[in-house]
């Protein structure tokens, strides 16, 4: 469950309730009238008595009172979740005096309920898990109020309130990093000297120098003082950059749902070592984009840009003219992309022809179906050396290119890179 | 309450019912007549209680959720339980039993054991559908004993003899036993209210 709390507390919502007979009572009507017309056409006053009982039960059960509106509250135990995790729904009725409540959920698109979906009494708990990612509606309401007699139902319905799911993340643990780094204090060694932990060398002690960082061994060796040097601690901005144009493969692991876990798995990565991340979702030449920024609470505000493309600070903007703020020079940019837009494609090579250091993550994970047919056999080999022709172009570019199938942990493609620093090809 | 006790009670109240359907029917359709669409109306009888029984052992059976991938096999189970649930079978047998009684000479006491059954068959029925305990009932008890009580009556009021030969005499007894049920449940809400 996202930590961000429970759901605000929701008010209570104020329903008209729709009364109507039980199916009880209309069973107890239609034997109080057979009753009544047999007596009348057979003429024999013994029906009249087989119907008495039903009749006066539906007489006696009209005086009781009914409410006319029913206040019911739905809680949401969050409203943040990521997919395949489970939440409470916390209903409540306020107003319905002496009738019994009976509840039904009927779950939204995605939603499926972990447990029964109907339940009785004043307060209830249904118990939900979203599929798929998106911002989900929960579902609808049923409200069924029973007088204390049965013969009569109130009904009404309202809606559930809405939630985000993310995207369950990816695993990555190890992080690519630039070999030129901003001047900027963080926890990648850099290859300057400076104030880090990381054994950089040995030199010749100046004047000025703290006499802490003496290496004595050394200078026994050298017969003149000796200093430890050290790596400087530098953090590095990071742009992840989301092709959201094409969503190809299977629900649940199209080249989108790939792109979203894995962009969800490297901003929670880099933030946790004190990068700032930004991101960029690219769709049919238009962006939206956040600036990079630290902290845990950036993941999600990653998360939640992604899953609203207009939700960006710079609606629809073009791609071409993006800001500094939204992509820093000397940014390490990661793409997310099956590469199947030729325009992103393009985008790329200018960027990197703009001196940006990119690493696309190549989330392709579908082809064309198979069939016996020469033609479409022909027509499959010329989309895969297409494919291929696109990578290499943009691999001899200096573009990294790694393949990513969604189910391995990214460090296995990315193991290449962030074993040293990555330069920054100019 | 354990649940292999509360399963027990889930089947014997709705066996209950199915008994005292098919007790109603028996009932009404012994001795067999051979008039007035008999044979149609203990087929109709049969059926509804039949159908009502299965509706009451499916409650708990979710209907598949419609989709345009689903197989003709599961389309089919998912048409068959709406129809089993949609149906008031119940009604239909109520009719029919009530319409083969009729079809019998007049035979009071007969035909008040039958409406007690009658009586009770729904009010198990309904105990079945919304899983309610017989608690459920006590707050009716004066009403239903008041309905016992006309039932009674009207049985009695069937084996008087006639004031006088004549259609018109019966007619009466029938309109004063009308008139007693529509006097009872004008004073019985106020009763029952208590």
């Amino acid at each position: 469950m996202i930590p961000n709390g429970p759901g605000v507390p929701a008010p209570g919502t104020e329903l008209e309730l729709h009364w109507r007979s039980s199916r009880h009572a209309r069973r107890l009507l239609t034997l109080g009238l057979a009753g009544l017309f047999a007596a009348v056409l057979a003429r024999r006053p013994e029906f009249a008595g087989l119907a008495a009982p039903a009749l006066l039960l539906l007489v006696a059960g009209r005086v009781q009172r009914r409410p006319p509106r029913i206040t019911v509250s739905a809680r949401p135990s969050t409203r943040r979740v990521f997919e395949g995790e489970r939440l409470a729904v916390d209903v409540v009725a306020e107003g319905a005096g002496e009738g019994s409540v009976r509840w039904r959920l009927h779950p939204g698109l995605e939603i499926a309920p972990a447990g029964a979906t109907a339940a009785d009494g004043r307060r209830a708990r249904f118990v939900v898990s979203p599929e798929r990612w998106g911002r989900r509606q929960l579902g609808t309401l049923e409200v069924t109020l029973r007088d204390p007699w049965r013969l009569a139902e109130g009904h009404a319905s309202m809606p559930l309130p809405s939630l985000d799911c993310y995207p369950a993340p990816a695993q990555q643990r190890t992080r690519v990093v630039l070999r030129r780094l901003p001047n900027r204090l963080g926890e990648h060694p850099a290859r300057a000297s400076g104030e880090g932990i990381e054994f950089s060398g040995v030199r010749e002690y100046v004047p000025g120098d703290r006499q802490r960082s003496i290496n004595w061994p050394a200078s026994t060796r050298r017969g003149r003082l000796q200093v430890n040097t050290f790596a400087a601690e530098r953090s590095q901005d990071v742009v992840l950059l989301v092709d959201a144009t094409s969503d190809v493969g299977e629900p649940g692991s199209s080249a989108l749902d790939l792109a979203l876990r894995g962009a969800g798995a490297a901003a929670r990565a880099y933030t946790g070592a004190r990068d700032r991340v930004g991101v960029i979702t690219y769709q049919w030449g238009g962006t939206s984009w956040l600036p990079p920024g630290l902290g845990r609470r950036q993941v999600y505000r990653i998360i939640d840009s992604m899953l609203s493309s207009d939700a960006g600070w710079a609606r629809g903007a073009s791609f071409a003219r993006l800001p500094r703020a939204a992509l820093p020079p000397g940014a390490l940019v990661v793409v997310f992309s099956p590469l199947l837009d030729q325009r992103f494609v393009e985008a790329l090579r200018d960027m990197r022809e703009r001196g940006f250091t990119l690493l696309v993550v190549d989330v392709l994970y579908a082809e064309p179906p198979a069939r016996r047919r020469a033609e479409d056999r022909i027509a499959r080999r010329i989309w895969r050396m297409e494919q291929e022709a696109i990578r290499f172009s943009l691999r001899e570019l200096g573009v990294a290119v790694v393949h990513w199938d969604g189910e391995e942990s990214l460090d296995l493609p990315l193991a290449g890179y962030t074993r040293r620093p990555m330069a920054a090809w100019r | 309450m354990t649940s292999s006790a509360t399963g027990r009670a889930w089947v014997a109240v709705r066996a209950a019912a199915v008994l005292l359907g098919a007790g109603s029917v028996i009932w009404a359709a012994l001795p067999p007549v051979h008039k007035g669409y008999a044979g149609f109306a203990l087929t109709v009888a049969i059926a509804g209680v039949a159908g009502g029984g299965l509706r009451l052992a499916l409650t708990a059976v979710p209907v598949p959720e419609e989709s345009y991938l689903l197989s003709a096999g599961l389309r089919a189970w998912r048409a068959f339980l709406a129809a089993v649930r949609l149906v008031p079978w119940e009604e239909g047998a109520l009719i029919a039993i009530v319409w083969l009684e009729v079809l019998h000479p007049a035979r009071p006491w007969h035909t008040a054991v039958l409406g007690a059954g009658l009586v009770a068959y729904l009010l198990v029925t309904h105990l079945a559908e919304s899983d309610a305990s017989l608690a459920t009932l006590r707050p009716q008890a004066r009403v239903l004993g008041a309905g016992a009580g006309l039932l009674a009556l009207g049985a009695a009021a069937g084996m008087l003899p006639a004031a006088g030969p004549g259609a018109g005499s019966a007619l009466l007894r029938t309109v004063a036993a009308a008139a007693l049920i529509a006097a009872a449940g004008l004073v019985l809400p106020y009763v029952a209210r208590r």
